[in-house]
């Protein structure tokens, strides 16, 4: 527990982000990070094929023991895919692993800060995300998405169309291109937590998007959830805004519990989704797009709740009804263990261990929420390198895609958009609440389209939209094209097989600039790029 | 698991190929079908007489109201409970009444679609249906329903993949014996582990047959390919079976014409999401390239608000929902092929309207079933338990009399010929009611 107490610690202060500049991503080595550099060092000097020999014979078996299996449930069975042990070439103890899991991508900039901040370094860097230069790529989203700084007000008389289609392409490039990639990765986690479908609800999401998951994907859970609960956009998406008095709906009251704090085993009945629903009567949207609480509307009977009374309150202050429950739910034990559980899914390992539950759960309720410090955590340096392989799901496989091809020219990502839509996974058009699964089971089959996407990414050649350019690929020979594959896609560690075939495929005549999109696109395609 | 692949299973086609002939030629093959030979030729299947039947799945998603879907007009606590979304009775004067099925229940004209195979006595409603174990829950109660089995976290495999994973292929040389028309593959379809004493289930999410091949030059298709094959030969499961799959499916599908497909009886598919996925199962049928079971799924239901099943929101589902199935019907059930098509969601709704003129989630709903081999043209129901506040679950819902289970297990057992319904549908004693011929 010394990690969650340094947390506690640390997030007695306004921010993580409040360390000084000149400490962020330079804290002195710890032991074990030091050894990481030590190992590292020596590493280096090893030849790569003597190297992923070397992990090839320390890795015993494909599926290997967890670090606490005693602590699993009894009887719990692991779908296939989701204890894949890392390939034999990924030096688990290295910043790589890292890189991998809190990134949309491998690139070759970020291997090398990882490498040079260590494990420890790297990681706080990157939650200390407010303190990474991220002007360029806001710059970019301010001059080409102009829709995405708009009110509710102003996007109500605006282009549907656009304001969909602005709100999918920003988020795209956000992702691949912000600095701050784990803050990415959590807005994205959190995109799916609160998930609503653009569809229903259209340019309230914009807000939502930005006020709700953008403001506090790193922030403290119990103001994520809040102002989750004053968003219009989700008001309008669970129903909310048409539950009154006299007939509640009962859409958010149940989802609030089930999926955004308690969870579906988290101790409520239906007798409390009934109450809740009552409790919430009131909270609506009001105008083009403010969320706001109306009396007139809210049912100031006596309600229970979780086995405690609400007493109902008449007027404005009824509100403070729902603001009492919301208090309860992210107080609630279930909610630290439903969080901790799926952010564990999320970061390390589709089956994180009771013992690990518990931990992240115990950083939960030490630090009041505190995601930063739960990430903390989860991502420390003897979890992670043991914990098994997580197969990209279609949005990260694109993003990565992006990432590591590193197109000259970014003009437009409408085609990249479109490109979601036909791999199952384009932003906001999950349906149903509980956002877009994130099992490989799911995913795993519908392999064809990824293929197809490799060669589509390659072929980018369009100033309008983007242009990838194989000059560098072609610049020297073709082992140098096929190491600078590696570096860009596969962090310098590309698995043997893939490196053969690629060898066999490219030949020995100087490669054209056709023969040398058909590598990228073998690269994207590969089984290798498809795990992190 | 306690059951026996070797018991006679009284299915004719299958008995020929002896179990240990059937391993030899599969292992035979998977060696082989690395780089397979095997084309398939493609002829319209004119033989009907095989009497193992191919299943299509449909779930409808979101907890579809089945009182809407088949009301029960003849209930005087229908139109007591729902004062702005009832549907009219067939005997009144409203351009929007009901369509009656057998003096009590009726369909709205939304259904009309379904209407032919009624008639025909192939369509069965089964009323009051759904699982009796309660969950309000979309996400939980979808899981239950397709993993088969409630509240067990240490089962993950879905029924149809147990189904598909406990008899052999309909045709042993098939790349592809099961597909899920979606982007990512239903719970249903997930198959167990499979080990020695099962057969490999082979199936694949496929969200559209008909554009389902490899980009790029076409030059360099072929080494491409032979690049991945190579490059997925070691990849860990499931991704290495699906690619395999995948693979051998692209070969398979280039020899499909679906544009090209002109549906029998003039059948008229929409040309929704849902239209769509049923059209192209019906070319893989009719293909005869070794299909024997698709996972459909048509969203919608969850009708918190604004239902309207008379014009609006569950009036459009609906509509698209027994326009489709009823141009399946007409265009593959009616020619005589031997296909059954199961159609349920995870719960109904409440008895009573909301605020909002919609329901919120409640507990049975209706369930479908169709095919020459089912007992149809009826609305079955076990004791109808009616809407009466005080015979109401939680004085709200429709009771569920029957499980979903039980009409399942009797289409697995006679239309689908297999005997393992204990593996099928782990802990659960069937009940037969009679909904097969």
């Amino acid at each position: 527990m010394r990690r969650a107490a340094e947390s506690v610690a640390t997030s007695e202060r306004p921010e993580l982000d409040s360390t000084p500049a000149s400490t962020a991503g330079a804290e002195r080595p710890s032991r074990r990070s030091f050894f990481f550099f030590g190992a590292l060092a020596a590493a280096s000097i090893m030849p790569r094929r003597a190297r992923a020999q070397a992990r090839a014979q320390a890795r015993t078996a494909r599926r290997k023991p967890r670090p606490d299996d005693a602590g699993a449930p009894a009887g719990a069975s692991v779908p296939r895919g989701e204890n894949v042990a890392p390939f034999a070439e990924w030096d688990q103890a290295s910043a790589n692993r890292l890189v991998r899991r809190v990134t949309m991508g491998i690139t070759r900039s970020e291997t090398t800060r990882a490498a040079q901040l260590g494990w420890q370094g790297y990681l706080t860097y990157q939650l200390n995300h407010t303190r990474i230069n991220d002007d360029a790529a806001e710059a970019f989203v301010a001059t080409k998405w102009p829709l995405m700084s708009q009110t509710s007000d102003v996007l109500f008389s605006a282009d549907s169309g656009q304001v969909r289609s602005q709100l999918q392409e920003s988020s795209i490039y956000r992702s691949a291109y912000s600095q701050r990639q784990l803050y990415q990765r959590m807005v994205e986690f959190w995109s799916d937590h609160f998930n609503q479908d653009i569809d229903k609800v259209g340019y309230l999401l914009v807000a939502d998007q930005r006020d709700v998951i953008r403001a506090h994907a790193l922030g403290k859970f119990p103001d994520l959830l809040k102002a989750s609960a004053h968003s219009a956009s989700m008001m309008a998406y669970l129903d909310q805004n048409t539950s009154r008095n006299k007939a509640p709906n009962q859409n958010y009251a149940r989802e609030i519990m089930e999926l955004h704090t308690l969870g579906v085993d988290g101790g409520y009945t239906q007798d409390d989704v009934a109450e809740l629903s009552r409790v919430l009567t009131g909270w609506t949207i009001t105008g083009r797009g403010q969320f706001t609480f109306n009396p007139a509307i809210h049912d100031t009977g006596t309600k229970t709740v979780l086995g405690v009374t609400i007493q109902g309150i008449t007027g404005p202050d009824g509100i403070k009804e729902g603001e009492q429950v919301l208090d309860m739910l992210v107080k609630h034990p279930s909610t630290a263990r439903f969080i901790a559980t799926k952010m564990l899914r999320w970061l390390l390992d589709p089956n994180p261990s009771e013992t690990q539950i518990a931990t992240v759960a115990s950083a939960y309720k030490a630090t009041g929420g505190d995601i930063k410090a739960m990430i903390r955590v989860i991502l420390n340096d003897s979890w992670l390198p043991a914990a098994p392989m997580k197969f990209k799901r279609p949005y990260h496989f694109v993003v990565s895609s992006l990432r590591s091809t590193n197109p000259a020219t970014v003009a437009a990502l409408s085609g990249m958009n479109s490109q979601l839509a036909v791999l199952g996974h384009q932003n906001f058009t999950w349906d149903t609440p509980d956002g877009f699964p994130d099992k490989i089971e799911y995913w795993s089959g519908n392999i064809v389209p990824r293929w197809n996407f490799g060669n589509v990414m390659a072929a980018q050649n369009s100033a309008t939209s983007l242009v990838v350019d194989t000059t560098p690929y072609r610049a020297g020979s073709t082992a140098a094209a096929i190491d600078l594959i590696d570096q860009s896609f596969f962090g310098g560690e590309m698995p043997a097989v893939t490196r053969t075939s690629l060898v066999a495929y490219a030949g020995t005549a100087t490669l054209t600039d056709a023969k040398a999109r058909e590598l990228l696109a073998l690269a994207m395609s590969a089984n290798a790029f498809q795990w992190y | 698991m306690d059951y026996d692949h070797d018991a006679d299973c009284g299915c004719q086609e299958y008995n020929e190929l002896s179990r240990r002939q059937f391993l030899g030629t599969a292992a035979g093959l998977s060696a082989a079908a690395f780089f397979p030979d095997w084309l398939p030729k493609i002829v319209l299947a004119k033989n009907f007489a095989s009497n193992r039947d191919i299943i299509v799945s449909v779930f409808m998603r979101g907890g579809a109201d089945g009182l809407s879907l088949v009301a029960p007009f003849a209930d005087a606590n229908y139109y007591a409970s729902r004062s702005t979304i009832a549907i009219p009775r067939p005997d009144s004067t409203s351009a929007n009444k009901g369509i009656n099925l057998d003096d009590f229940f009726m369909f709205p004209q939304a259904m009309a679609g379904l209407v032919p195979a009624y008639q025909a006595t192939d369509l069965l409603v089964v009323h009051a249906s759904g699982q009796l174990n309660v969950s309000r829950s979309h996400f939980d109660a979808q899981r239950y329903m397709e993993v088969g089995k409630p509240v067990d976290p240490s089962l993950v495999s879905g029924w149809l993949g147990r189904h598909l994973a406990s008899i052999p292929p309909l045709k042993p040389s098939a790349p592809i014996r099961a597909l899920g028309v979606a982007n990512g593959l239903q719970k249903t379809l997930v198959p167990p582990t499979i080990t020695t004493d099962l057969y490999d289930t082979k199936t694949l999410p496929i969200p559209n047959p008909a554009s389902y091949s490899i980009g790029g030059a076409a030059s360099s298709q072929a080494a491409r390919m032979n690049f991945l094959k190579t490059d997925y030969a070691t990849a860990d499961e499931p991704v290495r079976s699906a690619a395999l799959d995948a693979t051998n499916t692209v070969d398979l599908l280039k020899a499909v014409n679906f544009t090209g497909y002109a549906p029998a009886n003039n059948a008229a598919y929409p040309t929704s999401s849902f239209g769509r996925a049923l059209r192209s199962v019906a070319v893989l049928i009719k293909a005869d390239v070794g299909i024997e079971a698709a996972q459909v799924d048509i969203g919608g239901w969850d009708t918190h608000s604004a239902q309207d099943p008379l014009g609006g929101s569950m009036f459009r589902t609906m509509q698209d929902f027994s326009t489709a199935l009823g141009a399946f019907y007409a265009d593959v059930i009616a020619m005589g092929y031997n296909v059954t098509v199961v159609a349920f969601s995870e719960f109904g709704r409440n008895v009573r309207e909301n605020g909002s003129a919609g329901t919120d989630h409640g507990r049975a709903s209706a369930l479908f079933a169709m095919g020459k081999g089912i007992a149809g043209g009826r609305v079955l129901t076990k004791n109808w338990p009616g809407l009466a506040r005080e015979n109401l679950e939680a004085g709200q819902d429709l009771k569920v009399t029957v499980d979903y289970r039980d009409v399942l297990s009797e289409i697995v057992q006679n239309r689908l010929g297999n005997p393992n319904l204990a593996f099928v549908f782990p802990t659960w004693t069937p009940t037969m009611l009679g909904v097969t011929r």
